[in-house]
C-alpha cells in the first residue's frame, strides 16, 4: 500500500510533538536535573523546525511504501498489545498458550485453508515450545513468570 | 614467564578444556536470545561456579562472558534481533548480508572476526595491561563526555539518507534516556505520575522494541519468514568459511583498526561494548572505498563489529584487574568472584597469584579459540530452524522469547508494554525515515554524555566560563579535535558535492525504508 504524504514534515511534526510532552513537566526540576534534556529539547526543537521548513522548500519522499497487507500489520500490533494484556490476566502459560496457537493458525492461513487435523498436529508442538521455555525461565534461570488469576 | 608456563599447564586439562567449552556453548546459546544479556548469563551460571576451584570457576566465567558476546551475533544476522546490545551493530550489514542469501557468510564473518577479536584482546591484556591501566585513569567526566560526542557523529552514517532525521532520533533516543532518575541530580524526571518509569526506561527493553517489534509486524503483513527463500545457504559451508577467512586476511587493515579501537574503548569504564562496536563500524564505514554499500550488506561492517566487541571482553580486564574499575557490567560478576576468593585487584594479582590470574587471562584466549567450532556449528544448526522452520511457527515464537527476555530483564511486564509501545512507534517512524539505530544509539550515548557534562559543569561552577572546563586538558582537546574531525569528514563530501566542486559521492536518494 503506497501513502501519500510529506515524510519530512511528518518528521518534524513529531519532534515537536515529543518535545512539547517533555517540555512542560520539566518544571520544578533541580539545575543540574534539567540542564542536560534542556538541551537536548531546545536541539530537537530546532531540528523539527528545519524539517518543517524543508519540507516546503526542498522536500523528501513524499510517498511511503507499506509493504504487505495493512490489515495484517494492524492485527498483528493488536495482538502483540492483547497478548500482553491476557498474561495479566491469565498468566504467561494460559495467555501464550492461547495466542501462540491463534496467531500460527492465523499467519497460516495466508497460505490457505488450515484443516483441523493440520490444527491438531501443531497443538503438542507448540504445547513442547512453550512448555520449554517455560521451564527454561523458571527453573534453569529463577525467573518468576506472571501466573494472574491463578496466584 | 614461568609463571605464565604454569598458568598454561594448568588448564590445558581435560577438566579445564571441558570447562571453557561448556562455559562458550552456554554462552552463546543465552547470548542469540533477545534480552539475555552477557551481564545476565553470567549471573545465571555464577551459582554453579561455587563449587569449583577459584581458576575452574574463573575460567566458567570467562568462557560463558566471551561466548554470550558473539552469541548476540547469531539473531543480529539471522532475525535482525541484537542478542546482546553489543552487536546493535552487527545487525547493520548482517542482516542485509541475511537477506541477500549471504547468511553464513556474515556468520563464517562474525565467528572469525569474533575469534580474532578474543585472541588480540587477550594479548593486549597480557602484555600491556598495566600501562593501559594508567590510561583509563585519565579518563575524566569532561573525557567521557567527548567520548559520547564522538560516538554521537556516527548518527551522520546511520541516519540513511536524512542527516536531520537522524540527529532527530538521535535526540529522541538522549531524551528517552533521560526519564527515570537523574544521574547526578538524582530527581525523577519524565516520569508522568507513573511509579514504574523511575527506574527508566532499559537500554535493552528498547533494543528489543524498536529492532525485533517493527521486524515482527513487517514479517506478519508481508507473511514472510525472518529469511527469503534466497536466504538459504548458497554453496558450502566450508567455501563460504574460506570465502571470509580469505576476505579477512587478504585485507587486515579493517580488522586491526577495530581491534585498536575496541581495545582503546573498552578500558574506559562506562563505555562498554556497545560503544565499542558502534564506533568501530563508523570508522569501517568512514574508511572504506565504499561507504555507501555499507548498511546494504557489506560484510566489512560485521567484521568490524564482532571483533571490537570481542576485543572488549579480555581488554576490559585491563581496568578490572589492575584498578578494580569494571569496564563493562559484567566485569562486576567476574569483579565479585575475584573478591569471594579472596583476590584484590592490582599488582599484586599479577605477582603474588599470577599462575591463577595469567590461567584466567589465557582460558579466555582458549574460550576465543572455541569459538570457532562451536560457533560454526551452532550458527549452522541456529539457521537452518531459522530458514526451515514455517514463518507462521518462526514468528510466534520470536514474539514469546521476546516478551519472556523482556520480562526477564526486570521481571516487569511494564518493560513489556514499553517494549511493545516503542516497537509499534518505531515501525512507524521508519516509514518517515527516522531509523531505529539513531534512536538506540542517543540512548546509549545520552547517559554517558549527561554523566559527563554535568558533573563537569559540577567542578566548574566556580570558574568564570564553566564550559571551558570541557577542554581544559590536553586529552580532551585532543578528543575535541577528534569529534569536530569526525563531523567535518561526514559533513565535507556532502558539502562539496551539493556545491558542485564534487562528482556525486553517494548515488543513493532517501528512500523510506
Amino acid at each position: 500500500m503506497t501513502l501519500r504524504f510529506n515524510t519530512d514534515f511528518a518528521a518534524g511534526l513529531f519532534g515537536l510533538l515529543f518535545a512539547a510532552v517533555l517540555w512542560f513537566p520539566r518544571e520544578g526540576m533541580g539545575r543540574l536535573s534539567i540542564i542536560f534534556p534542556r538541551a537536548i529539547l531546545v536541539i530537537m526543537v530546532v531540528l523539527s523546525l528545519a524539517l518543517i521548513v524543508k519540507a516546503f522548500t526542498k522536500p523528501a519522499a513524499r510517498q511511503v511504501e507499506i509493504e504487505g497487507d495493512p490489515r495484517r500489520l494492524v492485527i498483528m500490533i493488536v495482538v502483540l498489545f492483547a497478548w500482553w494484556y491476557a498474561i495479566g490476566v491469565l498468566g504467561f502459560l494460559g495467555a501464550t498458550a492461547i495466542f501462540f496457537f491463534g496467531l500460527t493458525w492465523y499467519l497460516a492461513h495466508i497460505e490457505g485453508p488450515v484443516p483441523v487435523r493440520r490444527l491438531a498436529q501443531w497443538a503438542p508442538i507448540i504445547a513442547v515450545l512453550i512448555g520449554a521455555f517455560y521451564l527454561a525461565f523458571t527453573e534453569v534461570l529463577s525467573v518468576r513468570l506472571p501466573s494472574g488469576i491463578w496466584s | 614467564m614461568d609463571m605464565l608456563l604454569e598458568a598454561l599447564f594448568s588448564i590445558l586439562t581435560l577438566e579445564g578444556l571441558v570447562t571453557i567449552l561448556c562455559g562458550v556453548t552456554a554462552g552463546l546459546f543465552i547470548g542469540a536470545l533477545p534480552g539475555l544479556t552477557a551481564t545476565m548469563a553470567l549471573a545465571v551460571l555464577l551459582p554453579f561456579t561455587f563449587t569449583m576451584s577459584p581458576l575452574q570457576g574463573l575460567m566458567a566465567l570467562g568462557a560463558v562472558y566471551m561466548g554470550a558476546i558473539y552469541g548476540g551475533a547469531f539473531t543480529a544476522i539471522l532475525i535482525n534481533t541484537p542478542g546482546t546490545p553489543s552487536s546493535i551493530a552487527t545487525t547493520f550489514d548482517g542482516y542485509p548480508m541475511a537477506r541477500k542469501g549471504r547468511a553464513y557468510e556474515a556468520l563464517a564473518a562474525a565467528t572469525i572476526a569474533s575469534v580474532v577479536g578474543g585472541i588480540i584482546g587477550v594479548a593486549f591484556l597480557l602484555l600491556l595491561a598495566p600501562p593501559l591501566a594508567r590510561l583509563a585513569v585519565v579518563f575524566g567526566p569532561a573525557e567521557m563526555f567527548w567520548v559520547a560526542l564522538l560516538g554521537l557523529t556516527l548518527v551522520a552514517s546511520l541516519s540513511s539518507g536524512s542527516l536531520l532525521k537522524g540527529l532527530l532520533g538521535g535526540c529522541i533516543g538522549m531524551l528517552l534516556s533521560t526519564i527515570g532518575v537523574s544521574p547526578i541530580g538524582g530527581e525523577t524526571r519524565f516520569i508522568f505520575g507513573i511509579p514504574a518509569l523511575q527506574g527508566g526506561i532499559e537500554l535493552i527493553v528498547a533494543l528489543i522494541g524498536l529492532f525485533v517489534v517493527p521486524e515482527l509486524i513487517s514479517m506478519a503483513a508481508q507473511g514472510r519468514g525472518a529469511l527469503p527463500e534466497s536466504g538459504k545457504l548458497q554453496g558450502g559451508a566450508g567455501s563460504a568459511i574460506m570465502r571470509m577467512g580469505r576476505h579477512i586476511f587478504g585485507k587486515p587493515i579493517n580488522l586491526i583498526r577495530s581491534c585498536i579501537i575496541g581495545q582503546i574503548i573498552a578500558i574506559i569504564p562506562g563505555a562498554g561494548g556497545n560503544v565499542t562496536s558502534l564506533v568501530a563500524y563508523n570508522e569501517a564505514r568512514r574508511f572504506s572505498k565504499d561507504p555507501a554499500s555499507f548498511g546494504k550488506g557489506n560484510v566489512d561492517g560485521v567484521i568490524a563489529s564482532e571483533s571490537s566487541n570481542n576485543v572488549m571482553v579480555a581488554g576490559s580486564m585491563v581496568p578490572l584487574l589492575t584498578l578494580g574499575i569494571p569496564g563493562a557490567p559484567p566485569d562486576a560478576i567476574i569483579l565479585g568472584v575475584l573478591l569471594m576468593h579472596g583476590l584484590r585487584p592490582g599488582l599484586d594479582l599479577f605477582t603474588e597469584t599470577g599462575v591463577l590470574t595469567n590461567g584466567f587471562i589465557l582460558s579466555m584466549g582458549f574460550a576465543a579459540m572455541f569459538l570457532l567450532p562451536v560457533g560454526l556449528l551452532g550458527g549452522r544448526l541456529i539457521h537452518r530452524v531459522v530458514v526451515k522452520t514455517p514463518f507462521y511457527f518462526l514468528l510466534p515464537s520470536i514474539a514469546m522469547v521476546t516478551i519472556l527476555g523482556t520480562y526477564a530483564l526486570r521481571n516487569s511486564m511494564t518493560d513489556v508494554f514499553i517494549m511493545l509501545l516503542l516497537g509499534s512507534v518505531g515501525y512507524f517512524l521508519r516509514l518517515i525515515g527516522i531509523q531505529a539505530a539513531p534512536i538506540v544509539l542517543g540512548m546509549i550515548l545520552g547517559v554517558i554524555a549527561e554523566k559527563g557534562y554535568v558533573q563537569t559543569m559540577l567542578v566548574a561552577v566556580v570558574d568564570p566560563i564553566p564550559w571551558l572546563r570541557l577542554v581544559a586538558n590536553p586529552l580532551s582537546i585532543v578528543l575535541a579535535c577528534l569529534v569536530l574531525l569526525s563531523v567535518a569528514t561526514t559533513l565535507l563530501p556532502g558539502w562539496l558535492e551539493r556545491s558542485g566542486r564534487m562528482a556525486k559521492v553517494d548515488s543513493d536518494e532517501e528512500k523510506p525504508s
